[in-house]
């Protein structure tokens, strides 16, 4: 027989208590989510949930161990317990992620908006089919493909046996809409997608254009001689390479030789333009939280300030390793991770950039980043697809090249980094950055 | 444990207000997963994700509801939140009656990991990790994690099924970093099988493990970059398999094929490849990575002849894609879990061996690249454009394998590449992945044998 979420919390505690597990932790995050997909003038997927998972915590013989579970049953009380002790038993590592007493004080940070969540199911239907019904016939080559309009709601909980008792709220509304360009033999595809708290963050007129416009300026695409080229690369890449390439941060990472930032904390690693910031009380943040997986609370820092590494991202274990204080960066498990993490816009607007670039590459898509990227030796080459610029302006489009280099170089290739900072759908995001020379595959 | 009487009850709930078809997926999972890393176990956790899922179509669309709350009040109450989404509320109120049924299990378990102590666990990672520093003093860091995973389903449906199935996965992963000081490279090995522990007895010994992607990350340490252009290049068997299952297995998926979103979109019984390539996807090879015996809409999985001879014979195709189309489903359900409704899905699938001698195909290729590791890829469905990272290549000069090059990508589109494939080896061997997409991550084994593109864009450096 299940218990109901709180209870089966303040059960664990006890039953860890009387095992002699001390201290203990709970950990709890539950989320509600509702999505509906729009196909052809119908609707094609309705999806609506409720889901919870519980994290046990404890130390067992100056080790913590760690069980999880969604069944909130005896039998699940029971197995997180031996489920604890079994782990305890393995683990070797000296340095811990310590059950500590919460901290003296947190801050406080919004991205929670009530008035989502009154939006009706019907609400949010009539949105995607609207959006799909601007996507039908705008023009003979446009192909529609779907339309997604979907809210979420997540509670994270954490309650330990030393007095800490900590609840964070967060929601979000998300639409995207993609398409099939098609003309004869040549095909390219568009997506667009538009988020935030409230029905207005979704702009159907806007994002249906941005969606034809992405698929459509790709369709004649010519191909690119291979060779080095400056080029300028779109914020949305930017922010795709910076999220692939971000655990070079993690002082896990650093500390285990999967990064090569080790010890580099005081030195110029990137170009004196270069300030990359994490966030985690920015308001209306897709990853704002006041305390971080471990109950620390957390701050606002640059990682990367002038070019020089101000810091590493670290979780409460691995800064007692490193010796310093923790940056709120747990991200559970044990790993580290940024929050709301970008580099800091400059002063051009991405017109000027192109103007400056002159001649040479605007980059505005790369894919296969979970292949073609190496989060460690930081090498990547990918396929991708841009623009030729010719004295500034965009002459024609180019696919089917792949772009090569190496991310620990590309921050010290930055020269300029433009004025306008855009999170599209992710905690990670960059303005457009010129830099100074990317290699390119394509045609001989 | 769902019983048949509260199956039947709330597929009769969910149908309460319409809708030609309702089912429910229930999964209790316990998994354990440990890791290695800087020669120490520092994770090691049990967890039991539990919790069902309610499907309804409602003409053609499809309602999906899912819950943790798996007592009769909790799913009844998740029927109730699908049956208020139905539209078409012709035929309301059914009544459902289930009839349980049992398909044999071919892929018995000798050894369930959680019966095995936790330090004998524990020491294939340490087997790991030993014979992969000893491959050269360059290994400076090695993470190497075991994980093991027993997930009892049962599934009901409207017309009357009641079934279950056990899936027991144990796959090792290993991560090794090979660095000079001044750059790092990376080798990697993951092997898994639909088995319990006696996958380390039987099929793979851990340290040889290792070793292998410990020789990988060396090899590459000292490797140049690969120049960039067109070239004839030679992919080896086992993993080089990715490439069929990313530039042509995702587009033959009813998910791509239905809306017309697949470049082999109506194309049955045309030739899409070149003569020598036939294409398998097989869910009933026994204890393999990607087999089930029943897929997760309770369709008995099946073996389906892709490609036979160039010629396209047959999609991958779920139930309610196959309704769209008016073809049969070919147990080809899948999901990751509760958390997702299931659509069509690849399972072990390969190119089938062919006739072509793997020495003559290197000796013969002129100028080219010789991929002996790929790595992961990705591909636009719509227009077959793929990108495949090669984890190990080598430079072919005059058909001879001159030297060791990195950071190699292959890319193309999938049709150009089935056309231009020349030569297909004897030996076919498969590799494990885990393959994302509409319905999560499932286990998915890729294979071929040694096959040669006459001409393929490499991107390097």
């Amino acid at each position: 027989m299940d218990m109901n979420i709180n209870e089966f919390i303040a059960r664990a505690l006890e039953a860890t208590a009387q095992a002699g597990i001390s201290p203990a932790e709970v950990s709890c995050s539950i989320s509600d989510a509702f999505s509906v997909r729009a196909r052809n003038a119908q609707l094609e997927d309705y999806k609506v949930s409720e889901k919870h998972s519980i994290t046990l915590r404890g130390k067992v013989n100056g080790r913590i161990g760690t069980a999880r579970t969604q069944a909130l049953d005896e039998d699940s009380l029971a197995l997180l317990i031996q489920g604890v002790r079994e782990s305890a038993e393995l683990i070797e590592t000296e340095e811990q992620d310590e059950i500590l007493p919460p901290d003296e004080r947190y801050e406080t940070v919004v991205n929670f908006n009530e008035a989502l969540e009154g939006i009706s199911a019907q609400e949010k239907i009539a949105l995607a089919l609207g959006i799909d019904q601007l996507m039908q016939g705008a023009d003979a080559r446009i192909k529609p493909d779907d339309t997604v309009v979907a809210t979420s709601c997540s509670t994270f909980t954490m309650k330990n046996s030393l007095g800490l008792d900590l609840s964070h709220r967060s929601n979000m509304i998300y639409s995207f809409t993609s398409a099939l360009a098609k003309d004869g033999d040549r095909a390219a595809t568009g997506f667009k997608l538009h988020w935030g708290y409230g029905m207005d963050a979704i702009k159907p007129e806007a994002l249906a254009a941005e969606c034809q416009e992405d698929a459509l300026s790709q369709l004649y695409a010519g191909r690119m001689k291979s060779g080095k080229y400056p080029v300028v690369i779109k914020g949305s890449a930017m922010s795709d390479l910076l999220s692939t390439f971000c655990g070079i941060f993690s002082a896990e990472n650093a500390q285990k030789g999967m990064s090569l930032l080790a010890g580099k904390e005081g030195e110029t690693i990137a170009s004196a333009c270069v300030t990359l910031r994490d966030d985690p009380l920015m308001d209306w943040g897709l990853a704002s939280s006041p305390f971080d997986r471990e109950g620390a609370a957390t701050f606002r820092k640059n990682v990367i300030e002038g070019g020089v590494l101000k810091t590493l991202l670290h979780n409460r274990k691995t800064a007692k390793k490193a010796g310093c204080k923790t940056t709120g960066n747990a991200a559970g498990a044990g790993q580290v991770a940024p929050t709301n993490f970008y580099f800091v816009p400059g002063e051009k607007t991405e017109d000027a950039l192109l103007a400056q670039l002159g001649d040479g590459l605007y980059l505005t898509e790369v894919t296969g980043l979970h292949a073609g990227a190496n989060g460690v030796s930081g090498d990547f080459s990918l396929l991708s697809k841009g623009f030729e610029v010719k004295g500034g302006k965009k002459v024609r489009a180019v696919e089917q090249f792949t772009v090569a280099g190496n991310f620990y170089q590309l921050m010290k290739d930055i020269l300029e980094v433009g004025a306008e900072l855009k999170f599209e759908g992710s905690p990670i995001a960059s303005p457009a950055v010129l830099v100074r020379e990317i290699s390119v595959a394509g045609e001989d | 444990m769902l019983t048949s009487s509260l199956a039947a009850q709330a597929l009769a709930r969910a149908l309460a207000c319409g809708g030609t078809f309702a089912e429910i997926f229930y999964e209790d999972t316990t998994e354990w997963s440990a890791i290695l890393s800087a020669n120490q176990i520092e994770n090691a956790a049990l967890s039991r994700p539990r919790g069902a899922g309610i499907r309804v179509y409602d003409g053609l669309r499809s309602i999906y509801v899912y819950t943790c709350d798996v007592s009769p009040a909790g799913l009844l109450r998740c029927a109730d939140r699908a049956a208020a989404a139905v539209t078409d509320t012709k035929g309301s109120g059914r009544d459902v009656t289930l009839r349980e049924s049992v398909t044999p299990n071919i892929h018995k378990i000798a050894l369930p990991v959680l019966s095995v102590p936790a330090k004998e666990r524990a020491d294939v990672l340490r087997a790991v990790n030993s014979a992969a520093r000893a491959v050269s003093d360059s290994i400076v860091q090695v993470r190497a994690g075991l994980t093991a995973k027993e997930q009892h389903v049962i599934i009901a449906n409207s017309e009357g099924l009641f079934t279950g199935d056990t899936r027991t996965y144990t796959r090792l992963a290993c991560s090794v970093v090979a660095s000079d000081g001044k750059e790092n490279q990376t080798g990697f090995f993951g092997p898994g099988a639909h088995m319990g522990f006696e996958f380390f007895k039987t099929r793979i010994d851990p340290a040889a493990a290792g070793e292998r992607a410990a020789k990988q990350a060396a090899t590459m340490l000292t490797a140049p970059y690969c120049a960039a252009g067109e070239m004839p290049v030679v992919i080896a068997g086992g993993f080089g398999g990715v490439i069929f299952h990313e530039a042509c297995g995702h587009s033959l998926e009813a998910t791509s094929v239905e809306p017309g979103m697949s470049e082999f979109a109506g194309k049955l019984g045309q030739q899409i490849a070149a003569p020598c390539v036939t294409a398998i996807d097989d869910g009933t090879m026994e204890n393999e990575w990607g087999s089930e015996n029943i897929d997760d809409e309770g369709t008995p999985t099946t073996r389906l002849t892709l490609i036979e001879n160039g010629v396209l014979k047959n999609y991958m195709i779920d139930r309610l894609n196959g309704l769209k189309m008016g073809m049969a489903p070919t147990g080809s359900g899948r999901r990751q879990d509760y958390t997702y409704a299931p659509t069509s899905r690849m399972r072990n699938t390969y190119i089938a061996a062919g006739q072509d001698d793997e020495e003559e195909m290197i000796r013969t290729m002129g100028d080219g690249l010789f991929a002996k590791a790929m790595g992961g890829g990705s591909v636009n469905p719509a227009t077959g454009e793929f990108n495949f990272a090669v984890n190990e290549g080598y430079l072919v000069k005059d058909g001879r394998i001159v030297s060791p090059v990195r950071g190699a990508s292959l890319i193309g589109r999938g049709s150009e590449i089935l056309m231009r494939i020349d030569r297909v080896g004897r030996h076919m061997t498969m590799e494990q992945g885990v393959c994302g997409s509409l319905s999560g991550s499932v286990p998915t084994n890729v294979g071929q044998p040694m096959i040669r593109v006459s001409k393929l864009t490499v991107g390097g450096k």
